[in-house]
C-alpha cells in the first residue's frame, strides 16, 4: 500500500535539461580522454574540424531520427532516403538548375519520402518498423532507377562542393570562424531541432505521444497529424543529409549510405534516447554521431583494425541501452 | 531516486571504453611501437579487406616494407566493404593524423579525387593502385600502379572465343556500377569477343554487386532465365558467385567459363575443369610496386609514374608453369600471419 | 423502483433515457442521471450494471443510441472525447493517464498548451499550473518533477489538476481509491471537497460503499442498464445499497455432485505479494472447490498469480502436497501438479492465432515427441480426446483458437490443464465473457473434476469469480478478499449473496 509519499526533491527544469544534454557530452570527454591517452598525436582543432565535417550526414539524419525514436517509432529507410536525395540533388545539378534548386530538390525528396512513411503508418496502420523496412527497399530502388544504375556526376556543382571541405583554407572554400558551411548547417539544424523539441507545441506532442500515446489521444492531441509531421521532418533532414553526402562524394551515388540507418539509430540511442519512446535529446544524438566519428578517427590514428572499432561501438550501444533498462526497472519497482 | 539523469550511462561508457581499447591495443599497437619513432608511415588503403585479392596486395606492401629500410605499413580498409563515403573519410583521417604517404585503391574514380588533392596539397604523396582516379597525374596523385584492365578483358575474350571455337552464346555478368577497373575489363572483353562473328554476346546489363553472396543470387537468376555456351565474369567475387550457381545447377564444366582473378577456391575449380580459364593479375606486385613508388616519391627519388603489373591467362594445363606462380600462388604466408 | 429525485442545487448536468447496445447486449436501457453544481454523486452498481458505459457516453468516448443530455442548460452531445473536454467534462480513468516522461506541469497542460505560432509560452501557463496544484493541497508535487517519478496517488492528483486547468465543470472519477492507501484516500476526499466548493460537480464511481457514504452527497444505483434508485446519502445504510444493487435474480441451477474431501493439496501460510495480497492463509484439499469472492482489484487475481509464481512472493510460504516451495515459478508449480487458467484469455491465457492442439499440449509435450520432433498424429489423437470430453465445439484440433467462441476458448484453456494432468486447478474468472449456456457447462465440468470420475482421481479447484451466485452454486467453501486480505473460509451454505457483497465492500454484518 502506498502511503503519502515523501516530497519529491527535483532540480529546476533548466538544470535538468542541461544535465540531460550534458551527459553524452561528458561521455564524449571521457572516451576522448581515454583515446587521447593512447593516441595523443594530431588531436588539434583541425582534426576536430575534420571530424565535424565527417559527422555532417549522420548528424543531420540523427536530428530527425531523434524525433521519430522519441515518438516510439523507428525509421529504417533513412539510408535509402539519403541515397535517393543525393541522386535527385545531383540530377538537378546535372540538369543545370543550380545549387539552390539542388538543395531544394534534395529537401523535397526527403520530405516526400518521410511523408509517405507517415502515411503508411497512419493510414494503413503499419508498425513503423514494417512500413520503413518496406520503403527502405522502395527508395533504394528509386535511387538506382533515377540514376540509371550509375553514380550521377554533375559537371558543375555550383559551389556546393565547397560546403564540406575539411580544409577550407587550402581550397579557398567559404568558411565562417574556420568552419565550412556544411558544418554550420549541421550545427544550425541541431540547435533548431533541439529548440523545437523543448519549446514548441510540436515538440511537446512528440514527447507526449512517445511517453503515452493513449494519454496524448485523451488530451485531444491529433496523433496522426503529429506523426505525419515527425516522419516528414525526419525525411527532410535525411534529404539534407543526402545532399551533404552528394557534396562529399561530388556525385549522386545510388549505392551510398547502405546500412547507414543503423549508424543513425546508434547515434540517437547513444545520445540517450529510449527505443520505447518518451525520451531523447537532439544534442545527445549529435554527440552520439560525433562520438562514432571520433572513434573511427582515433582507430585510424592508432592504426587499429576496423573490427576493434566495431567491437567498441557495439559495446557502447549495448552499455547505453542496458543502463536505460536498468533505470526503467528501478523506476518501475 | 534521481530521475532522468543518465549518470550510470556515463559509468557504462567509461567502463566499456576503458576496457576495450586497452584489451585491443596491447596486441596491435605494441608491434610497431619501436619503429614508430623515426619510421615513415605509409597507409595502404584497399577497397575492402575480405577478398583474397586484397590480401595479396597487403602481402606485397609488407614485402616492400621489409625490403626498404625505415618504413612502416598501416593497412586499413573502409569499415563497410565498398563504402565510398567511409573510404573517403579514411583518406581524410590518415591525412589528418600526419601519415607520410598513401597508397590507395579508390572505390570511386571521382569521389576520391578531393581527399587525394588535399593530401597532395599537404605534401603527402598518393599512389593510386588497382583502379583509376580522375584527375591529373603528378598533381592530384603521384603515380598509378595497376593491371592493364582493358588488356585483361581482351585476354579473356580472345581465349573464351578460342575455347568455344568461335561459336555460341556468351553471357557477360558485369560487376558493379562505377567501378572503373572492372568496367575496363568488361569493355576489353566485349571488344575481343565481338571479333568472333559466330558468337552472340548476351549482355543483360546485370550487375553481380559487391559480394560473393549478391553475385551468386544474380548468377542464379541469370542461369534460370536462359542457356549459354560461355560465360565471363570480371572479378573474383562475381566469378565465385557464378561458380557456386553453376555448381548448384550441375552445370559446372558443362558451360565454358572464364573468370578474372585467382583465389584458392577458383584455382581448385580450374584444376577440376569447372572453370576453363582465369585472367590473373599480380596483386602482390601491385602492393609491392605501389608501396615502393610511394616511398620513392616521398624520398624525392626517381620513380615510374605509370606501372603496369601485368596479366596472364591461366588454364588447367599451364597452372603449374613456374613463370605463372607469382600470379596464381603468391607466397602470402611469408608475409601475412594468417 | 423509486422515481429519480432531482438534486437540490442548481442543475449542472442531466442525462435522460440514454440507450446503448453492443450487438445483442443492451448495456444501457434508458438510463437517467442528474448532477448539480458543487455536489458529489456516487454512481454505484454491480460489475456489468452499465456504469462504465454511461460514463463513456458522458465523456464522449461512446455515442449513445438514444436519449438526450444537457450540460449547464444547453443540449450536450459530444462527438468525441475532445469535444467533451472542451465542453467541460473531464474523466479521471481507473488506469492512470499520464505521460511518465513529461513533467507534472507538462502533463497538466497537455493538449491545451498556450502558444504563439507553435512556440510554447513559458511564464503565463506556469501560474495556471501552480494555481491548479494549489487546489490539490500537496506542496510536495513540484511542477518540474517528472510525472513518472510520482507515486500513483500523486499521479491521480495530477490528472485532477489537468481537469482544473482545462476548466472542467463535471469531473468523473472511476474507482479513484482502488489503488490508494488510507492516508491518500483521506487526502483525496479533502481535494474533492475543495472541488465542490469551487462549484464543480463530481461523479464518483466506487465499489467501496462505506467510502461512498462518507464522500457523496447523493447516490444513484444502476442495475441492468437503468437507474433503479437515487437519493440523498444521509441516513442510507450499506445494507440498503447492497440490496438495491443486487435486486432480484434469476436463480441459476448448479447440479451438486457428492464429493469427498481428501488430503490437502495446497497450503498457504501468510502469503504476501507486492503489494497484494497481504498475509493470506488458505488450505485447499483434494476433492473440494474453494471460491474466492471480492471486488475487482481486491487482490484475488494477484493471489493466484503469486501462488503460481507469476508475481513475486514477499512474505509467507506456499506448500504443495505438503512440500514447501521456496520460490514458486510456473514451471515448478506445473511440475508439482498445479495449473492456472488466467482471467485474461486473449492476452495471457491462450495463443489465439495457434490451433487448439498446439494450445492444449503447450505445457506438456512429453509422450508426443520422438527425437525432439513433435508427433503431429499422436498430438491430434490426444487432443481429440479432450475436445470430446469437454465438448469443445470446433471443426477439429487444428482450428485456430481465435475462431472459437469465448466458452469454447475457456474449455481449451481447461483442456490444457487437464492434458497436463494437474491435481489442483487455479481458475481466475473462468466464466468471464461467456454466454449463460457455456457458463453452466463450465461449472458442471468443474464439479465433475472435483468429484473425480472413472479412473480420474478427484482434483482440487480454486475459483475466483465476480459472480456471487455462481460461487454459491458451485463451491464447497468460500472466502472473501478485501484490500488484499482473505477473510475466513466458510461453507457455501453459510453464505448468502448479500453477505458476500457486504464482505466484499468491507462492511460488517
Amino acid at each position: 500500500m502506498s502511503g503519502t509519499s515523501e516530497p519529491q526533491r527535483t532540480p529546476g527544469a533548466l538544470a535538468r535539461q542541461l544535465r540531460g544534454a550534458l551527459a553524452p557530452f561528458i561521455g564524449m570527454i571521457v572516451v576522448g580522454a581515454v583515446f587521447a591517452a593512447f593516441a595523443p598525436e594530431n588531436l588539434g582543432p583541425k582534426t576536430w574540424r575534420l571530424m565535424l565535417v565527417q559527422t555532417v550526414p549522420v548528424g543531420l539524419a540523427a536530428a530527425g531520427m531523434t524525433y521519430v525514436i522519441i515518438s516510439a517509432g523507428i525509421d529504417l529507410s533513412v539510408g535509402s532516403v539519403i541515397a535517393l536525395a543525393s541522386v535527385t540533388g545531383a540530377l538537378t545539378l546535372h540538369g543545370g538548375h543550380g545549387g539552390e534548386a539542388a538543395v531544394l530538390a534534395a529537401l523535397l525528396t526527403g520530405a516526400t519520402c518521410g511523408l509517405y512513411n507517415g502515411l503508411l503508418i497512419n493510414v494503413l496502420r503499419l508498425p513503423p518498423f514494417i512500413a520503413t523496412l518496406g520503403t527502405m527497399g522502395f527508395y533504394r530502388g528509386m535511387a538506382k532507377w533515377l540514376s540509371g544504375r550509375a553514380a550521377v556526376r554533375p559537371d558543375d556543382l555550383d559551389g556546393l562542393d565547397l560546403w564540406l571541405r575539411p580544409y577550407p583554407e587550402l581550397s579557398g572554400a567559404p568558411a565562417f570562424l574556420g568552419l565550412p558551411i556544411g558544418v554550420w548547417v549541421l550545427l544550425g539544424v541541431t540547435g533548431a531541432a533541439a529548440l523545437v523539441l523543448r519549446r514548441s507545441v510540436f515538440g511537446r506532442y512528440t514527447l507526449a505521444i512517445g511517453s503515452n500515446e493513449a494519454t496524448a489521444r485523451l488530451c485531444g492531441i491529433r496523433i496522426g497529424r503529429t506523426k505525419l509531421g515527425i516522419y516528414t521532418l525526419a525525411g527532410a533532414l535525411a534529404g539534407l543529409a543526402g545532399l551533404m553526402t552528394m557534396v562529399r562524394l561530388t556525385e549522386g551515388d545510388p549505392t551510398s549510405a547502405l546500412g547507414l540507418e543503423l549508424d543513425v539509430i546508434a547515434a540517437v540511442v547513444i545520445g540517450g534516447a529510449s527505443l520505447s519512446g518518451g525520451q531523447g535529446s537532439v544534442l545527445g544524438a549529435f554527440m552520439g554521431a560525433l562520438l562514432m566519428t571520433f572513434l573511427r578517427n582515433r582507430c585510424t590514428a592508432m592504426g587499429l583494425p576496423n573490427y576493434v572499432q566495431e567491437i567498441i561501438v557495439g559495446h557502447i550501444i549495448i552499455g547505453a541501452v542496458a543502463v536505460d533498462q536498468l533505470r526503467l526497472r528501478r523506476r518501475g519497482s | 531516486m534521481t530521475p532522468r539523469i543518465p549518470a550510470p550511462r556515463l559509468a557504462a561508457l567509461l567502463l566499456v571504453t576503458l576496457l576495450f581499447p586497452i584489451g585491443c591495443t596491447s596486441e596491435t599497437a605494441s608491434v610497431p611501437a619501436e619503429k614508430k619513432a623515426e619510421a615513415l608511415r605509409v597507409a595502404v588503403i584497399p577497397k575492402g579487406t575480405t577478398h583474397e585479392f586484397w590480401k595479396s596486395i597487403h602481402a606485397g606492401a609488407i614485402q616492400a616494407e621489409r625490403e626498404l629500410e625505415g618504413i612502416e605499413i598501416v593497412w586499413q580498409g573502409p569499415q563497410r566493404e565498398d563504402d565510398r563515403a567511409q573510404q573517403l573519410a579514411l583518406v581524410e583521417n590518415f591525412t589528418a593524423t600526419g601519415i607520410d604517404a598513401i597508397v590507395l585503391a579508390p572505390l570511386d574514380d571521382r569521389a576520391l579525387v578531393a581527399p587525394c588533392q588535399q593530401a597532395m596539397g599537404m605534401g603527402i604523396p598518393v599512389v593510386v593502385i588497382d583502379s583509376g582516379l580522375q584527375g591529373e597525374m603528378g598533381k592530384d596523385f603521384a603515380a598509378y600502379v595497376a593491371t592493364d584492365n582493358y588488356r585483361g578483358g581482351q585476354l579473356a575474350g580472345e581465349n573464351l572465343g578460342r575455347i568455344l571455337e568461335g561459336r555460341g552464346k556468351v553471357l557477360l555478368l558485369r560487376y558493379d556500377e562505377g567501378s572503373a577497373s572492372t568496367e575496363q575489363r568488361e569493355e576489353g572483353f566485349v571488344e575481343a569477343i565481338r571479333k568472333f562473328p559466330g558468337i552472340t554476346l548476351i549482355d543483360p546489363e546485370r550487375y553481380a554487386g559487391a559480394t560473393r553472396d549478391s553475385a551468386q543470387r544474380e548468377a542464379e537468376n541469370l542461369l534460370e532465365s536462359g542457356s549459354y555456351d560461355g560465360i565471363f565474369c570480371p572479378n573474383e567475387s562475381s566469378t565465385f558467385g557464378m561458380l557456386l550457381a553453376l555448381r548448384a545447377r550441375e552445370m559446372a564444366s558443362k558451360v565454358r567459363f572464364v573468370g578474372f582473378d585467382a583465389s584458392p577456391g577458383l584455382l581448385d575449380a580450374l584444376r577440376v575443369g569447372q572453370i576453363d580459364g582465369l585472367v590473373v593479375q599480380n596483386p602482390m606486385k601491385m602492393g609491392y610496386e605501389g608501396t615502393k613508388t610511394a616511398v620513392a616519391a616521398l624520398r624525392m627519388q626517381p620513380f615510374e609514374p605509370s606501372v603496369d603489373t601485368g596479366v596472364a591467362f591461366v588454364t588447367a594445363d599451364n597452372i603449374n608453369d613456374p613463370e605463372l606462380q607469382p600470379f596464381v600462388a603468391p607466397p602470402l604466408s611469408e608475409y601475412l600471419d594468417e | 423502483m423509486s422515481p429519480p429525485s432531482a438534486p437540490e442545487g442548481e442543475a449542472l448536468l442531466s442525462m435522460r433515457g440514454v440507450h446503448k447496445a453492443f450487438g445483442a447486449t443492451r448495456a444501457l436501457v434508458g438510463a437517467d442521471l442528474d448532477l448539480a453544481r458543487g455536489e458529489v454523486l456516487a454512481l454505484i452498481g454491480e460489475n456489468g450494471a452499465g456504469k462504465s458505459t454511461l460514463m463513456k457516453v458522458l465523456a464522449g468516448a461512446l455515442l449513445p443510441d438514444g436519449g438526450s443530455m444537457t450540460l449547464e442548460g444547453r443540449p450536450y452531445r459530444p462527438a468525441g472525447p475532445l469535444e467533451a473536454r472542451r465542453a467541460g467534462v473531464a474523466m479521471i480513468y481507473q488506469e492512470l493517464n499520464i505521460a511518465p516522461h513529461l513533467t507534472v506541469a507538462e502533463n497538466i497542460l497537455l493538449g491545451t498548451e498556450p502558444h504563439t505560432a507553435g512556440w510554447l509560452h513559458r511564464r503565463a501557463p506556469r501560474e495556471r499550473v501552480v494555481a491548479a496544484l494549489a487546489h490539490l493541497k500537496r506542496p510536495d508535487i513540484y511542477p518540474d518533477a517528472p510525472a513518472g517519478s510520482l507515486p500513483p496517488a500523486a499521479r491521480q492528483l495530477v490528472e485532477i489538476a489537468r481537469a482544473l486547468v482545462q476548466d472542467a465543470r463535471v469531473i468523473v472519477m472511476d474507482e479513484p481509491t482502488s489503488s490508494l492507501g488510507a492516508a491518500d484516500i483521506e487526502h483525496l476526499f479533502t481535494v474533492i471537497e475543495g472541488l465542490c466548493a469551487a462549484g464543480i460537480g463530481v461523479v464518483y464511481i466506487s465499489h467501496f460503499l462505506e467510502e461512498v457514504l462518507r464522500v457523496a452527497d447523493r447516490y444513484a444505483v444502476l442495475r441492468d442498464g437503468a437507474l433503479v434508485e437515487t437519493g440523498a446519502v444521509a441516513g442510507v445504510t450499506v445494507d440498503h445499497l447492497v440490496t438495491t444493487m443486487m435486486g432480484r435474480r434469476l436463480d441459476e441451477m448448479f447440479p451438486r455432485v457428492p464429493r469427498e474431501r481428501g488430503d490437502p493439496l495446497l497450503e498457504l501460510d501468510g502469503l504476501g505479494g507486492e503489494p497484494l495480497p497481504s498475509g493470506v492463509d488458505l488450505t485447499v484439499h483434494r476433492g473440494e472447490i474453494v471460491g474466492i469472492a471480492g471486488l475487482v482489484g481486491s487482490g484475488r487475481t494477484e493471489l493466484l498469480r503469486t501462488i503460481f509464481g507469476l508475481d513475486p512472493v514477499r512474505s509467507g510460504r506456499v506448500r504443495v502436497g505438503g512440500c514447501a516451495i521456496l520460490r514458486p515459478t510456473p514451471r515448478e508449480l506445473l511440475r508439482r501438479g498445479v495449473g492456472l487458467a488466467s482471467e485474461d484469455r486473449k492476452e495471457e491465457g491462450l495463443a489465439l492465432s495457434r490451433s487448439i492442439a498446439e494450445n492444449t499440449t503447450l505445457s506438456r509435450l512429453d509422450g508426443l515427441t520422438s527425437r525432439g520432433l513433435i508427433h503431429r498424429g499422436a498430438e491430434r489423437t490426444a487432443v481429440r480426446r479432450w475436445v470430446e470430453r469437454l465438448a469443445v465445439r470446433c471443426e477439429g484440433p487444428d482450428q485456430p483458437v481465435e475462431s472459437l467462441s469465448g466458452g469454447n476458448q475457456q474449455k481449451v484453456a481447461l483442456a490444457r490443464l487437464l492434458h497436463h494432468d494437474v491435481d489442483l486447478l487455479l481458475l481466475d474468472e473462468p466464466t468471464r465473457g461467456i454466454d449463460v449456456g457455456s457458463k453452466a457447462e463450465i461449472y458442471r465440468l468443474i464439479g465433475a473434476l472435483a468429484a473425480g470420475e472413472g479412473e480420474q482421481p478427484p482434483k482440487g479447484v480454486v475459483v475466483v469469480s465476480s459472480s456471487n451466485p455462481e460461487l454459491l452454486g458451485v463451491c464447497d467453501r468460500i472466502g472473501v478478499m478485501h484490500r488484499g486480505l482473505l477473510g475466513p473460509l466458510r461453507p457455501a451454505e453459510e453464505w448468502s449473496e448479500h453477505a458476500l457483497t457486504v464482505a466484499a465492500v468491507g462492511g460488517k454484518e
